[in-house]
């Protein structure tokens, strides 16, 4: 007993460490536990709180920059809006467009990007509008120019979202012209560039194609511009595809939460997803 | 408070200089190892918070003391003021670089490839945090390293 008391004080320091270490790994392994994600929510809401009193002061020296900004905005949405309403005059686009259930223009939400991290360590994007302005985890967010990313946390007032170019986001995308489908994702390097997975070699894609998201996807809304296809090199089976974004994630202050896409039969079909990750 | 809100905004390369690390050098070189891992610990927790990756940053920042407290200096050591902040400087170093392989193990939002990562990134990250490690001495250590 006592040489175990004396190897106990002797590395007392080691069997600490392996006791905190354990602890961690638990809190790992916790990570999409409830409790935890509350607690999650709670900081990020702190921290997205403090950062955006922070930014509010170099804010008010920039008003009249933004106010710019947010008109051309409203222009390109009316534009947007413009095109919708010309599209609805195609009987085709018109048929899509009545079928779909799950897109209602009204209902977009305006928010302001408050804190953006890109590095090795975090990659993610802080919305000022949470649960309050009714935003809900899954929800896609967007600009004039393009689709953004994902909602992935809710707080009261915040919502951290997952951008495009991280590496574990990954979306449905179509092209417009040879209505080629695959999956988008971002594998790292440029961040302005992101990669179409699953084109065969039989597709008919073709350079600079645009490419936007697709009714496939469990979480976005189609017809979301992704960007445009900016190389092909073909492999054995499938194509490599780089798609330039069509959103500059460098410069980006203003996005548009759109409301969640609700399909209870496509949920229902999709829900037997065993692997536990998220579906594109 | 400094490192979440101040100064892992300001990246290089996408790495960030870590003031953490250099607390946790500071508490492991004074104190000790077992005071600086249980600081590190408690620092993993608080950042983790506001990260949103608690687990990980836990155990970096376990580690992270623990590693710098292979640099600790006994109370009753005769090191001179020199001596002292070599230490530190040297448990910075270590522990930054842990805490960024810990980081570069568990979680890559970037889809860097690991080596990279830990050998490129991670030495450049001790190098930001030594030039941090070096104003900060300066600035507020000096008195309290002094012989």
């Amino acid at each position: 007993m006592r040489k175990f008391f004396i190897l106990f004080t002797k590395y007392n320091a080691y069997l600490l460490f392996v006791v905190y270490c354990l602890i961690s790994l638990f809190f790992i392994k916790l990570q999409n536990d409830n409790m935890l994600t509350r607690l999650r929510n709670g900081g990020v809401e702190f921290s997205a709180f403090i950062t955006d009193k922070l930014l509010s002061y170099g804010y008010l020296f920039n008003l009249k920059e933004e106010n710019e900004r947010l008109m051309q905005v409203n222009t390109n949405l009316l534009s947007r809006v413009i095109n919708l309403e010309a599209a609805t005059t195609d009987e085709l686009n018109r048929k899509k467009i009545l079928a779909d259930t799950t897109i209602n223009a009204s209902k977009f939400i305006m928010a302001r990007v408050v804190s953006r991290k890109f590095s090795d360590r975090e990659n993610m994007l802080l919305i000022d509008a949470g649960l309050n302005k009714g935003i809900r985890k899954d929800m896609t967010v967007l600009t004039p120019q393009g689709l953004v990313g994902r909602v992935t946390a809710v707080s009261e007032h915040y919502a951290k979202v997952m951008p495009v170019i991280h590496t574990d986001f990954k979306v449905c995308v179509v092209s417009d012209k040879s209505s080629t489908i695959g999956v988008l994702g971002w594998s790292g390097g440029r961040e302005f560039v992101a990669q179409m997975e699953h084109v065969p070699i039989s597709s008919s894609l073709k350079l600079h194609e645009e490419i936007v998201t697709s009714d496939i996807s469990t979480f976005s809304i189609r017809g979301i511009p992704v960007g445009r296809v900016e190389r092909m090199i073909p492999d054995k089976l499938f194509y490599t595809v780089d798609v330039r974004l069509a959103v500059d994630f460098s410069s980006l202050t203003q996005v548009l939460v759109a409301p969640l896409k609700s399909d209870p039969e496509k949920v229902a079909m999709t829900s037997d997803n065993t692997t536990g990750e998220a579906l594109p | 408070m400094v490192q979440v809100f101040g100064l892992s905004h300001l990246t290089l390369f996408t790495v960030s200089p870590d003031a953490l690390s250099i607390l946790l050098a500071f508490i492991s070189v004074t104190i000790g190892q077992r005071t600086g891992t249980t600081f590190g610990f408690a620092a993993g927790v608080l950042t983790g918070l506001f990260s949103g990756n608690m687990g990980l940053s836990m155990l970096a920042r376990t580690v992270e003391g623990f590693i710098a407290g292979y640099f600790h200096i006994p109370e009753n050591s005769h090191a001179t003021s020199k001596q002292k902040t070599k230490r530190l400087y040297g448990a910075a170093i270590a522990a930054s670089f842990a805490a960024n392989a810990v980081y570069a193990a568990g979680y890559n939002p970037l889809g860097l490839s690991p080596i990279y990562r830990i050998v490129v990134l991670g030495l450049l990250e001790s190098l930001i945090t030594l030039i941090l490690a070096f104003i900060v001495n300066w600035l507020l250590l000096r008195k309290t390293l002094s012989d």
